[in-house]
């Protein structure tokens, strides 16, 4: 019998990020899988047979018999012998099995803990700077692709962007021993925008916290409904400060992503872009159903962006690929990396803004309808359950250009 | 709406696998024609069901549904054994 392993969420993360050698046995059904998938750094070898087809097919009442029947006459010549097999399903359980047969007949396997649900509300905190005066994590939802922010300055935190689940930013600032504050108070909870790829965790954890909740007004407005949002917020507008210790956060309004977008700088050093200029691509401007119209919004912002101080460095909303982290797993770069590698803003600085509007145009990515709903949610227009949310969250956002070129299958 | 069946399959509370895998023993045990009606709570069973059927030659997947028991929704598959 060969060695089985349990991984944590965690322990995936490191292995994408490090490029660690596995496969994947994926058991769900095909449309979960086709739907959403664990993603490295680069491709991730995998084979997809769905649980009930190896039970089916291998023809045995016990359900490990039947796996090992199926795997032994059906898989054996697509599972590699030099490397570990990780056995994927929605919720944990069932690739325990797939585990345990995979081990019995002498591949080195592991099993995923909690499965696809727990990789999908998997969080990780990275610190991007901890100085005397300034410290910057950043919070990722690495299965979605969202990126979020805490910048703290004597002993105050203000939180950027918050994602659903509230405990990495209340344990964070909790327990934080950082320089001569042992834990932090939020003073202030930003959303650089109204979002719709996922549900923002802004209003409930400016709630938790007792601070104050901030949403530029234009997105407080659903863009395809045109109803005014229920939920409790106060004005950003262009130019407002936010201080924190001795720095603070100057809102730039940027309108292109969505009609109210903010990004907030600090100082030369740190500039927030929420969904504008994320590390290897732009944001798409489709997503209120107006594309035509905010495209030129767009060109117009980033233009703006791009005459900031070229070392300021970039801390984006969202990052495409695990493949834009930098050694230590941060989504990083500064506006003169960026203006170098980041497809869009090549487009932009060669081609003006006619020519960047034509580009942002021509590689619209699918519209997912449950964006609709998840504006929808984030406005209060919507409440759903907790399962009802998860469901809407599903897979990882495709709030860039550069994921068009996947959905269609083409370059990317 | 109620679908006629034979047997009754209680899976409520179960964690994938086990509502199919249990299921795929009850259907053994019923007449050929005579349908097995499976109460479950996870919601992955549908999917799953319905992925089943498509491969095993002897069942027939005839109706499924939902209902909402103390709160909680459970859902109901019909099977049919064909062979």
């Amino acid at each position: 019998m060969a060695e089985r392993e349990i991984w944590s969420a965690a322990d995936l993360l490191a292995r994408l990020e490090h490029r660690g050698k596995f496969f994947i046995l994926d058991v769900r059904n095909r449309e979960e899988f086709e739907r959403v998938r664990l993603e490295g750094r680069t491709p991730l070898p995998a084979v997809n047979v769905p649980y009930f087809e190896m039970l089916e097919l291998g023809g045995k009442d016990d359900m490990l018999d039947s796996v090992i029947a199926y795997m032994e006459r059906e898989l054996a010549s697509q599972l590699p012998r030099d490397q570990p097999i990780l056995a994927v399903c929605a919720k944990g359980d069932t690739s325990d099995y797939v585990a345990q047969g995979l081990s019995r007949l002498g591949y080195a396997s592991a099993t995923l803990k909690g499965g696809m649900k727990v990789w999908s509300e998997h969080y990780s905190a990275r610190t991007v700077v901890e100085d005397a005066d300034l410290a910057i994590y950043q919070i990722s939802r690495p299965a979605r692709g969202c990126l979020s922010y805490i910048v703290a300055g004597a002993g105050k935190a203000i939180v950027i962007d918050a994602l659903r689940h509230l405990h990495p930013y209340l344990d964070l600032a909790r327990n934080l021993d950082w320089v001569h504050s042992r834990g932090l108070e939020i003073t202030a909870v930003i959303d650089t925008h109204g979002h719709a790829d996922h549900i923002s965790g802004g209003t409930a954890l400016a709630a938790a916290a007792g601070a104050p909740y901030y949403l530029h007004p234009f997105d407080a407005i659903h863009p395809t409904d045109v109803l005014p949002a229920t939920i409790a917020y106060n004005f950003i507008s262009d130019g407002q400060a936010f201080p924190i210790g001795r720095h603070e956060l100057k809102a730039l309004h940027i309108p292109g992503h969505t009609l109210g977008l903010v990004a907030l700088r600090l100082g030369d050093r740190y500039l927030f872009t929420g969904d504008s200029i994320f590390i290897r691509s732009v944001a798409r401007p489709d997503l209120g159903g107006k594309a035509e119209a905010w495209a030129p919004l767009h060109a117009r912002s980033l233009r703006r962006l791009l005459t900031l101080p070229g070392g300021i460095t970039v801390l984006p909303g969202h990052f495409s690929t695990l493949d834009e982290a930098d050694d230590s797993g941060r989504f990083a770069g500064t506006l003169d990396d960026l203006k170098k590698r980041n497809e869009g803003l090549q487009v932009l600085q060669r081609e003006g803004e006619a020519g960047f509007i034509r580009y942002l145009l021509e590689s619209l990515p699918r519209f997912n309808p449950d964006y609709l709903d998840i504006k929808r949610v984030n406005a209060g227009l919507l409440k759903p359950a907790e399962e009802d949310a998860a469901t809407l969250e599903l897979g990882k956002n495709v709030c860039a250009l550069s994921q068009a070129y996947t959905a269609t299958g083409g370059a990317s | 709406m109620s679908q006629a069946f034979d047997k009754q399959f209680d899976a409520r509370g179960m964690n994938c696998p086990m509502p199919l895998v249990n299921a795929r023993k009850e259907i053994a045990k019923i007449e050929r024609g005579q349908v097995l009606k499976v109460l479950a709570t996870d919601k992955g069973s549908v999917a799953d069901f319905q992925g089943w059927a498509k491969v095993a030659k002897n069942v027939q997947l005839v109706a499924q549904e939902t209902e909402t028991a103390d709160g909680t929704c459970v859902y109901v598959h019909y099977v049919m054994r064909k062979a």
